[in-house]
């Protein structure tokens, strides 16, 4: 960890950035090959709107920036080095995401220009998100890096003093909204995921409305007890004195409203919605907050 | 990651109280969501496809001529590799046709698409109708 931070810093080695390249590479990879392998989201490549494809390339920079802070480097970071990292993870998606399409013969030296673009700019999404979540997740746990990391935080404290990273606002709201977000990045991830694919559509289709509503409640169980109730590593235990459904309404509700927001995004992003009838969209939304919501409630025991 | 669990294992016993305002609010999207779903199980009838199809346009292309169409769906259930054929009338005698097939035309929903004909049809009639579905 922190070796991608470090780039700026001349006192790190370049052996450990490219370590951190290397790790923000592989998680590119990892978290970006069930996508880049799917056939649907080669073709959205070349015929989704690009005004929808632009605002998903736009609305993934805070997302990677707020990753960038809150996640990898949560105890060094200040916004200029959130930024570095999402800029370099960002670029690793692309680069990866160029890579293996190229590996796969999907795009080729004569592919039309625009489609070769919106292929690579449509998979570097997931794949950035990717390569951000692989530096922390692959990132060693060993003590060096801890002390790396602390010798870091006072190196930047001396350097940033006043730098607005160390202002810390109202920590209980600050972690509250972060909950969120993490959840909405996990839910975004898994939707990114299988969003692309029409057995989405086709199930919402095959659905009639009493599945639907089991579904909703499927859903909503298991974003309670993926967190609270299973004991993952990361699970978040409820003060003794606390009823369980106050977690139930301060942060799973919320959390499955959050994986539905994102998922009818998505959906919207892929043209799913086009010319559909509202009950046929809440249908296809409430499938697709499925998978979002083990994807929400899986980010926050992770991230 | 396990720094951030590992520094706030549990929730925080004095919530704020915009974390109970988000919960309340999402609370009644929820409600509002599972209402509507359930009406639609309870209220809605079983309708197999039924299909309008409207000429929406046409122009000439190379080689030939387009007939733009919508397809909607008023029934509430799903067909799927909807055939819809399309021909060109000259005195009630087909003179050309043309067929396309759409993956889906959902409940309720329409659909686009375009027939691609020779020549341009001019004063002759041009009928499209859907000629089968299955379930999808």
């Amino acid at each position: 960890m922190g070796s991608v931070a470090a780039e700026g810093g001349l006192r790190e080695e370049p052996r450990s950035f490219l370590i951190g390249l290397g790790r923000g590479a592989a998680g590119a990879m990892l978290f970006g090959i069930p996508m880049l392998m799917t056939m649907e989201l080669w073709q959205l490549g070349f015929y989704i709107e690009r005004y929808r494809l632009f605002l998903l390339l736009v609305a993934n920079i805070p997302l990677l920036v707020l990753l960038a802070d809150r996640v990898g480097f949560e105890r060094t970071s200040t916004w200029r080095e959130a930024w570095r990292d999402a800029t370099i993870a960002y670029a690793l998606g692309i680069v990866m995401s160029a890579a293996i399409l190229a590996l796969f013969g999907d795009i080729k030296l004569d592919t039309p220009f625009s489609e070769m673009l919106g292929k690579i700019a449509i998979q570097a999404v997931p794949a950035s998100i990717g390569a951000l979540l692989g530096r922390s997740q692959l990132g060693g746990s060993s003590g060096d890096d801890e002390e790396d990391d602390e010798a870091e935080e006072a190196d930047e404290k001396d350097e940033d003093k006043g730098d607005g990273g160390d202002a810390v606002p109202d920590q209980l709201s600050t972690s509250y909204s972060r909950e969120l977000f993490l959840m909405a990045v996990g839910a975004l991830f898994l939707n990114l995921n299988v969003a692309p694919t029409e057995e989405v559509i086709l199930i919402s289709y095959k659905m009639t409305p009493w599945h639907a509503l089991a579904t909703i409640f499927v859903s909503i169980a298991i974003m309670h007890g993926f967190v609270y109730a299973v004991a993952f590593k990361g699970t978040h235990e409820l003060p003794e004195d606390t009823p369980w459904w106050h977690a139930f309404f301060r942060f799973t509700l919320p959390g499955y409203i959050v994986a539905m927001a994102i998922s009818l995004y998505v959906l919207w992003t892929f043209g799913r919605l086009d010319d559909t009838a509202p009950t046929q969209m809440l249908m296809s939304a409430i499938v697709l907050a499925f998978p979002g919501a083990i994807g929400a409630a899986a980010a926050r025991l992770m991230l | 990651m396990t720094e951030i669990s590992r520094k706030q294992p549990s929730e925080t016993e004095d919530p704020h109280w915009i974390e109970w305002a988000t919960g309340i609010f999402s609370a009644v999207l929820v409600v509002g969501m599972i209402g509507w779903v359930g009406v639609e199980a309870v209220v809605e009838e079983d309708q197999p496809p039924e299909f309008g199809i409207a000429i929406t346009g046409g122009n000439a292309i190379a080689g030939g001529y387009r007939v733009e169409f919508e397809i909607a769906n008023r029934a509430t259930r799903t067909a799927a590799a909807v055939v819809v054929r399309g021909e060109i009338l000259d005195q009630g005698k087909a003179v050309e046709d043309a067929e396309v097939t759409f993956d889906y035309v959902p409940a309720q929903s329409k659909s686009s698409g375009a027939m691609l004909f020779s020549a341009e049809p001019g004063q002759r009639e041009v009928r499209i109708r859907a000629v089968g579905y299955s379930d999808p």
